[in-house]
């Protein structure tokens, strides 16, 4: 018996990286998964290397969007039945900037990506969770949701308004079968890293993409970045039945860098 | 094949409570496990009750005692080969009072028994842990380790410590494949909570129910935690998965610490 048979997830951003991490490990357990991507071309890719259609689903949308958010909850369902474990996974930056140089435009795409698309999913899943009394809602924060680094204003603001969030609604359905945590994941070396981090290591001052890496691996205790299959561990643990009491929870898995 | 096939385990108290719910996690995944306590019958009962044949061991002796805190690993190592993890799990606190009224005696008791058990264990136990350069420290420690309530100076000052003990440990050996980490769960009415829970409360002016109603009231969920909410996650951070998390004092509280 997996320890999420029975169960059916969705994940924002889940065709690669942390998001595809929790998708495996979920599988592995016995779940059903719907992965959300923008691209259908790497969600049908996706889908076959999970194993196909029958536990495996893909919903295509920029996570950044309400609709797609919303829709992702409401796909689910119709296509399992039910949701029993929302992961609201999907974030970034695209041209972060420090502050005197931030952009409206950039600002306001970390503000929907990162934050409004935790509050969308959230809601939307507690709407479906609240009647059924039972629920697992897993967000994926960062190390930089309690600390801060110059040159990433936006992603340090929505990743601690998210944690404000968990914190905030925890509470309001504590006292129900639904828990909220938040994964604060340490640097990992995932795709998007790899795309965006050359220009984030500019507006951070940085001379390089590694020196961005030696940076956050420095502040560490273990001196190296984390992993997909570090974080996809605590979200199996914390999906599960067994979880039930831990909830309102800021989960570090940053090799030893936050000092609370 | 289970997550802990081949690893041993010492959990510093283990025969009952939360330390005996990680023991039983840790067989469960296919590690030996070492418990510890005073008494040698109950010890005796706790390692009948877990029936896991040799796989299981118990050592007498007192975590607020050196020798016995020294003794503990070393008979671990004679037992067993090896020492993957430690888990100081023996702790509480006795003659509770306000600090304007608390004896020396209370507080250095109190200090003993959960900051110097756990420097004491955890230092025996690095000298083989570093060498194999593969190890898992888990300190219990308390939702009282981020916060504080009136009448358990003691028990509150002494679970900070080992919070930053945890810390500056988990710095010291970040790379040499070792984690350290506290757990802090929330209060569960476990069989020392029933027997030393009314004085505590006493000493914080109410009664034992009360003391359990304000622990509750205080969290998210409304209720106490449970030992296995405590073992679920000591069973996770002793895996391989584990790897990346360290340093950590990870709330296990219902949503009560506000960080």
């Amino acid at each position: 018996m997996g320890k999420l048979e029975g169960k059916v997830a969705a994940i924002t951003g889940g065709t690669r990286s942390i998001g595809r991490g929790m998708a495996d490990a979920f599988l592995a357990e016995g779940a059903k998964v719907v992965v959300n991507g923008r691209d259908p071309e790497k969600g049908a890719a996706a889908v076959a290397e999970m194993g196909g259609p029958d536990r495996v689903a893909f919903f295509a949308g920029d996570a950044s969007k309400q609709a797609t958010v919303e829709g992702l909850v409401d796909f689910t369902v119709d296509h399992f039945g039910q949701l029993d474990i929302m992961c609201l996974n999907s974030g970034g930056v695209i041209n972060t900037a420090p502050v005197f140089m931030m952009t409206d435009e950039e600002w306001n795409l970390e503000i929907d990506w990162n934050l409004n698309h935790v509050f969308w999913g959230m809601r939307k899943a507690l709407q479906h969770m609240m009647p059924r009394d039972t629920g697992r809602i897993l967000v994926t924060s960062s190390v930089e949701g309690k600390a801060g680094k110059a040159g990433l204003p936006g992603y340090n603001t929505t990743k601690h308004a998210v944690n404000g969030l968990v914190k905030a609604a925890s509470k309001e359905v504590g006292t129900t079968g639904i828990t909220i945590n938040s994964l604060l994941p340490g640097l990992i070396e995932t795709d998007i890293v790899r795309a965006t981090g050359p220009d984030s290591a500019v507006a951070m001052g940085l001379e390089s993409y590694q020196a961005m890496l030696d940076l956050f691996t420095k502040e560490s205790a273990i001196k190296k970045c984390n992993t997909v299959e570090q974080v996809a561990a605590v979200a199996v643990m914390l999906a599960s039945d067994a979880a039930r009491n831990i909830t309102g929870c800021m989960f570090p898995i940053d090799g030893g860098t936050l000092p609370y | 094949m289970g997550e802990l096939d081949g690893r041993v385990a010492v959990i510093s108290g283990g025969t009952r409570g939360i330390g005996r719910a990680i023991g039983e996690a840790f067989l469960r995944d296919g590690a030996s496990v070492v418990i510890n306590g005073r008494d040698p019958a109950k010890g005796a009962r706790a390692i009948e009750e877990i029936d896991a044949g040799d796989r299981a061991h118990f050592v007498q002796g007192d975590s607020s005692v050196r020798e016995d805190c020294d003794r503990l690993i070393d008979e671990t190592v004679a037992k067993y080969g090896r020492i993957d993890i430690l888990v100081n799990n023996a702790g509480g606190s006795n003659d509770n009072a306000p600090v304007a009224q608390l004896t020396d005696e209370a507080m250095d008791n109190a200090l003993k028994l959960n900051l110097w058990s756990t420097f004491w264990c955890s230092r025996r136990a690095l000298g083989h842990m570093i060498p194999q350069q593969w190890g898992r420290i888990i300190n219990i420690s308390s939702l009282e380790g981020k916060v504080g309530k009136p009448g358990l100076a003691i028990y509150v000052t002494s679970k900070h410590a080992v919070n930053g003990l945890t810390k500056a440990m988990a710095h010291e050996v970040g790379t040499l494949g070792i984690t350290v980490n506290a757990l802090c769960p929330g209060a569960i009415e476990t069989d020392m909570m029933k027997a030393e829970g009314g004085k505590a409360a006493e000493s914080m002016g109410m009664k034992y129910e009360d003391l359990l109603e304000w622990f509750a009231s205080e969290s998210s969920i409304k209720r106490l935690n449970e030992v296995e909410d405590v073992a679920l996650v000591a069973s996770l951070l002793a895996s391989e998965a584990g790897a990346g998390i360290t340093g950590s004092l990870i709330s296990i509280d219902g949503g009560s610490a506000p960080y």
